[in-house]
């Protein structure tokens, strides 16, 4: 197999801190491409934002940082993912 | 009695049938688009110089007529491995399974290896880059077939487009339809590739219900393949179909024919429901793959995305030495009516002409 990461040097993103979403719980309609695929996979998450953002694009295109994850796939590796701020609910509110 | 096809979809899209074509192959997309049809290309995978050509390809053809581009706008992005980092993490246990099976069935190996991207942070940037090129074609529609395109409508709309959604929960539908989306398809548990659980039958109601009164058209997904699926989608209140598998088969289809065998050969049962390709459950057609993973001696299935790259290698194999007895491909649980190789003219023809049989019949009864 082939390799290819001579992109990831530049985070392609600006990275802020919103403190209306620290230790706000949160549910997330996730989920990504497939790499080398042309599927996508859906992916449900819940847990509590930290604040911490990332903008990609001039829209901008908002990613908050969940952790304390309480729901997510089974074979999920990570504590903690980005998610879309359209894709996130807010239980609470 | 009027026409029962002739829906707001119809009206929203200036076209005949309430018939949308989910593919990745462009011929396909233009024979429906020229049939009466509406049809949006899957080019999640391409360069945005490969949309820009493709979408001029389709334009040539066409005749003015709208059609769409299907992109994947992430919604959940783990944090960033490279693909060396993510290979390293692939254990021992997995990797002699993989080598067995293809010892086993004399797996050949891929005449070009498969191109890994990394994972993480550039899905974004690689989302925003092809968005661009929609963007500047001012392709009439862009469907999100994963993820929200909230943040993208403002933009979108300025430019005349349109933007449609495709959810699997209801309240991803209203949300979508509260930001201002333009068209919701209701995908349901049959579909083919990564679906959410709810069945088809069950999510085209409630997304109908979510966006009553606010004009928003609703177009059911999910194992219609039928003039029947079409007529009991209307039925259920949605303005018009998506169809994917429906054309895997078709003539005009660029899947290489012995694929295309496998397809038609395939019942609902072999359209299962498996984490066995990418770590994630999607539903896909069976294979011997899927058969060993599924057997008892086989090792746990790798997180995504590492079970996708032990996977990469069978399945590109497969289809460079066109070994129908390996092959698989994401199909829908309605494969099982994809029974002969029909151009893609015909195939719409035949699925309004039951549909209006079906509506015909209500009729009958009610005299």
């Amino acid at each position: 197999m082939r390799a290819s990461n001579e992109e990831t040097h530049t985070p392609p993103y600006k990275s802020g801190f919103n403190p209306d979403y620290k230790g706000k719980r949160a549910e997330c309609d996730g989920g990504g491409r497939m790499p080398d695929s042309k599927h996508a996979g859906r992916q449900d998450f819940a847990g509590t934002l930290t604040g911490d953002y990332r903008d990609f694009g001039d829209y901008p295109w908002r990613w908050y940082l969940m952790n304390q994850l309480t729901l997510k796939p089974d074979n999920f590796p990570q504590q903690a993912v980005w998610c879309d701020e359209g894709s996130l609910e807010f239980p609470d509110d | 009695m009027s026409d029962p096809l002739h829906t707001q979809l119809c009206e929203k899209l200036g076209i005949e049938y309430p018939v949308v074509a989910f593919t990745h192959c462009k011929d396909v997309a233009v024979a429906v688009i020229n049939s009466g049809g509406f049809a949006v290309l899957g080019e999640a995978m391409h360069t945005p110089d490969h949309i820009a050509e493709d979408i001029k390809w389709i334009r040539d053809r066409v005749g003015g007529k709208p059609f769409g581009i299907d992109l994947v706008l992430p919604a959940a992005a783990p944090e960033e491995k490279t693909v060396e980092e993510l290979m390293a993490m692939i254990p021992q246990q997995q990797r002699d399974f993989e080598q067995a099976i293809k010892k086993k069935y004399d797996v050949p190996e891929p005449k070009d290896a498969p191109d890994l991207h990394t994972w993480g942070g550039l899905d974004q940037k690689r989302a925003l880059d092809q968005l661009e090129v929609i963007f500047d074609e001012k392709v009439p529609v862009f469907a999100s077939g994963l993820g929200s395109p909230a943040f993208i409508l403002d933009r979108a709309h300025q430019l005349g487009m349109q933007v449609w959604g495709l959810v699997g929960k209801p309240r991803q539908a209203k949300k979508q339809i509260a930001a201002g989306t333009d068209v919701i398809i209701a995908q349901g548990y049959d579909a083919a590739g990564h679906t959410g659980t709810i069945g088809t039958f069950s999510i085209v109601p409630q997304v109908v219900d979510a966006a009553r009164g606010t004009g928003v058209p609703v177009i059911a997904a999910g194992g219609i393949t039928t003039g029947r699926h079409l007529a009991a989608a209307l039925a259920l209140g949605a303005d018009g179909v998506w169809t994917g598998s429906l054309w895997l088969a078709s003539r005009e289809s660029d899947l290489n024919q012995p694929l295309k065998e496998r397809l038609i050969e395939a019942g609902t049962e072999d359209a299962v429901f498996s984490n066995c390709i990418s770590g994630y459950t999607m539903r896909t057609t069976r294979s011997p793959w899927h058969d060993e993973w599924a057997s008892a001696d086989a090792p746990p299935v790798l997180k995504p995305p590492l079970q996708m790259m032990l996977s990469s290698d069978y399945i590109q194999g497969s289809l460079d030495y066109q070994r129908k007895d390996l092959m698989t491909e994401a199909a829908g649980q309605g494969i099982h009516y994809i029974t002969e190789m029909k151009p893609a003219r015909q195939i719409l023809s035949d699925l309004v002409e039951e549909a209006l049989d079906v509506f015909d019949a209500f009729a009958d009864d009610d005299e």
